[in-house]
């Protein structure tokens, strides 16, 4: 029992002596221990600030790669409890939806059984948290071996993306709006770089290269324009932006797109920095502005087109409104007053057309009324020649503005070839109404005539007859007739007699307006023809006696390719004769200082022309317009019958289908033209 | 100068005046102022050589009247002193002996010409 308590005592003593030595080993242990643990907690303190510190999560697995270990981290970022993932392998808390991402799992765990480093592998947990929504964590890892190299686990660090997956995808969706923008709208937008590569383009953009955006971007505009020249300068432009860094506005530029058709493009190009691009590109916007440029070119071209046609119409046209401005003249009307369309704009039309002036009250009238209103035949004066107008004012109605416009039509030719028409159908009427006249005429002239012949016959005292009846009745005729003689009987008788004679060469003058025969004509030398006139003239019991003939200077102009023409030679004669006659009158009514008779031949290509001029008192205008008129004379009473003219005119241009015509001005002499036909068919 | 002179003419100056200057060329004249008492007094049985008629008559037209006349005294002659001017000659009466010469347009103021003409009608009746 001693030794027993012996041995007890020397085992409690060797023990206490071990124990002692295994206090102090310990203690010494405790103490290096405690020298180790203090600088492992130092260490650990410091990982644990650094990982607290650290916006990223410490994870550890074991070799069954059951997560062991997560820092604190863990919770703060992805709220999500760290008993719900200790000891559960990460794709157990994974959300694995697609077939992505389980091809992606499948790497994942494929690299992990390799024992393999891996990082940013990102997955998605549904695992409950704090947030109530799945996350998206970024994880990257290293395989850990023990000090034998066996492998112990993962050790890694984790990080929580939510946020910025979001984000991405927020950014992706606000991309995606802004993309359906841009390509919704009609305009063309891109960015290029420098070197006419597509960074970005709109469907508008792709489209007018016949592309689609994905084909377009990323290649050079050289390589998709068709047009060479084209896209050099339009790369121009870019460079030209790029390199001054100020935005260019292009107002107008062909662009021919992939079908072949040519737009005019209005663009604005600005520089541009992409973002993670650290070169400058060109940011540019461009705008069709084909239709509103070809609108704008119709609209100009309508205006010129409207504007010729005004111009193009021979009658005046001053637009006014309702005030009496001129707002629109066309180009006869600026030959009219003498001023430009520009220069009239704005002015009074009285003052520019001062004889239209009076047309002001029917311009209020025709915008008032809502109807043209027409003055017919206005007469105005041009340097003092008559003219006639007929003169037109027709109301404009627009949106806004109303005013009118005066159409002037010059008439004065129309009024003349009128009064001529009037003239020749007058003369016609003449030749008509004398044919019918003319028998009826002639049988009490031939009363007349033949009486005053049987009268005198009868009273002569010579006539055995006359003797023999005043024998038997008592009376002496030679007392008769002294008696006869004294009372100026036998000269009245005369008179009568004469004056029967001159309404007898009357009537033959009128007859010959409606005869027309072509019996008498014969082929006559001009030349000849005037040489027998003229020598007519000379034995002209007028012409020698009363004006004078042979002191008449008669100058010949001849044109020697002029021959023959087919003619009535006497009544040819006789109207050529009756102008000489008319002119060495008139010179000598006037006392021309050196009277002077031209007479002209001239071959035209149907006509042979004959003119008769003289340097005589001239024929105004009045007289001009009624000269062919039969019975119209400016001689005085008694002088001449004024058949004339009129017997000449109708024997050129009735007998001969020939024109005869006048020209003269008061104080210039006169002219008068015979035509006749040189081809015989154009009598027939 | 035996002959007849006939004149047929509506206008009674104009028939007078002839009538009464051929009368005192010393010819013998009878006037009528219509084609059917001038064949009257033919068929009476007077003969006439020469023959001056207007052409526009109450009863007749002139051409018919000379072609009526010719067909009853074939040997008489005839001048036509006419008012129109625009009368020509029927190819007909040309085959009479008529010519532009027997055509004497009114008014005469000078009849002389014409009684020459008569006269020398009526000088050719008498040579045979």
């Amino acid at each position: 029992m001693v030794l027993t308590m012996i041995a007890s005592l020397l085992w409690s003593w060797m023990l206490r002596q071990r124990i002692t030595h295994r206090n102090q080993e310990m203690q010494r242990e405790l103490s290096e221990r405690q020298q180790v643990e203090s600088a492992l907690r130092e260490s650990e303190a410091r990982f644990r600030d650094v990982t607290e510190a650290a916006s990223d999560w410490i994870w550890e697995m074991n070799k069954n790669l059951q997560f062991t270990y997560l820092s604190e981290r863990f919770y703060a970022l992805t709220g999500i409890a760290p008993q719900y993932v200790l000891g559960r392998t990460r794709w157990e808390i994974a959300t694995i939806e697609s077939a992505a991402d389980r091809q992606k799992w499948r790497q994942h765990r494929d690299t992990l059984a390799k024992n393999l480093p891996f990082r940013d592998f990102v997955y998605r947990t549904g695992i409950g948290n704090r947030h109530n929504a799945d996350r998206y964590l970024k994880i990257s890892g290293k395989p850990i071996h023990d000090e034998q190299g066996e492998f112990f686990g993962y050790r890694g660090t984790g990080t929580d993306i939510t946020e910025q997956i979001k984000a991405e995808a927020a950014l992706r969706e606000s991309e995606i709006r802004l993309r359906q923008i841009i390509d919704l709208v009609p305009h063309m937008i891109f960015a290029k770089d420098r070197h006419g590569r597509f960074l970005l383009a709109n469907q508008a953009t792709a489209a007018a290269y016949g592309l689609t955006v994905q084909e377009l971007v990323n290649h050079s505009q050289r390589t998709v324009h068709g047009i060479d020249a084209e896209a050099e300068r339009m790369l121009a432009d870019d460079r030209e932006v790029i390199e001054s860094g100020a935005s260019k506005q292009i107002a107008e530029e062909c662009f021919t797109d992939h079908t072949g058709h040519i737009r005019t493009l209005q663009t604005i190009k600005i520089p541009f920095n992409e973002p993670g691009f650290s070169e400058t590109a060109v940011l540019g916007v461009s705008i069709d502005i084909t239709e509103q440029k070809q609108a704008k070119e119709e609209v100009a071209r309508m205006r010129l087109y409207l504007k010729n046609i005004i111009d193009s119409m021979p009658s005046v046209l001053i637009g006014v409104d309702p005030w009496g401005y001129i707002t629109v003249i066309n180009q006869p009307a600026e030959q009219a007053c003498g001023v430009s369309w520009e220069t009239a704009q704005g002015r009074f039309f009285g003052e520019l057309f001062p004889q239209l002036e009076s047309q002001f009250e029917q311009i209020r009238q025709a915008i008032h009324l809502g109807h043209p209103i027409k003055t017919p035949r206005m007469t105005l004066e041009d340097q003092g020649e008559m003219h006639y107008a007929d003169v037109m004012v027709y109301p404009l109605i627009a949106d806004s503005a109303s005013g009118a416009v005066i159409r002037v039509d010059d008439v004065t030719a129309r009024v003349r070839i009128e009064s001529m028409m009037v003239q020749t159908e007058k003369m016609l009427s003449v030749g008509g109404l004398a044919a019918g006249m003319a028998h009826e005429i002639n049988n009490p002239l031939g009363a007349i005539l033949q009486g005053s012949q049987n009268i005198l016959r009868r009273i002569d005292p010579a006539m055995p007859q006359n003797r023999a009846t005043a024998e038997a009745i008592g009376i002496d005729l030679n007392r008769l007739n002294r008696y006869l003689e004294q009372r100026r009987v036998l000269h009245f008788l005369e008179g009568i007699r004469e004056a029967g004679a001159r309404a007898a060469k009357i009537v033959a003058d009128m007859l010959s307006f409606s005869r027309r025969s072509e019996s008498r004509f014969v082929p006559v030398n001009v030349e000849d023809l005037l040489e027998t006139v003229l020598r007519l003239a000379a034995s002209d019991y007028d012409l020698k006696k009363k004006y004078d003939f042979k002191h008449i200077n008669i100058q010949r102009d001849f044109d020697p390719r002029l021959g023959v023409v087919h003619c009535d030679k006497t009544e040819i004669e006789q109207v050529i004769l009756n102008l000489l006659k008319n002119a060495a009158q008139a010179m000598a009514a006037d006392s021309v200082p050196s009277p002077t008779i031209l007479l002209r031949t001239r071959y035209e290509s149907r006509w042979a022309l004959i003119e008769v001029v003289d340097n005589g008192p001239g024929i105004d205008e009045k007289t001009l317009k009624r000269i062919f008129e039969p019975f119209f004379t400016t001689k005085e009473v008694g002088a001449g019958t004024g058949l004339g003219l009129s017997v000449s005119y109708f024997i050129v241009t009735e007998q001969h289908r020939g024109r005869l015509s006048v020209t003269s001005q008061p104080g210039k002499g006169a002219c008068f033209s015979i035509r006749l036909p040189l081809d015989r068919g154009a009598l027939s | 100068m035996t002959g007849w002179v006939l004149i047929i003419d509506d206008e009674e100056m104009i028939r007078e005046n002839l009538k009464a200057y051929l009368e005192d060329e010393g010819l013998r004249v009878a006037a009528f102022e219509a084609v059917t008492p001038a064949l009257r007094w033919l068929l009476d049985g007077s003969h006439c050589r020469v023959c001056i008629t207007d052409l526009r008559l109450p009863d007749m037209d002139g051409n018919t009247a000379i072609r009526t006349l010719h067909r009853l005294c074939p040997d008489m002659d005839f001048l036509i002193h006419t008012g129109s001017s625009n009368y020509s000659l029927p190819e007909d009466l040309r085959t009479m002996g008529l010519d532009n010469a027997c055509v004497y347009q009114k008014p005469l103021s000078d009849m002389a010409p014409l009684a020459a003409a008569v006269r020398e009608l009526v000088l050719r009746e008498n040579r045979p």
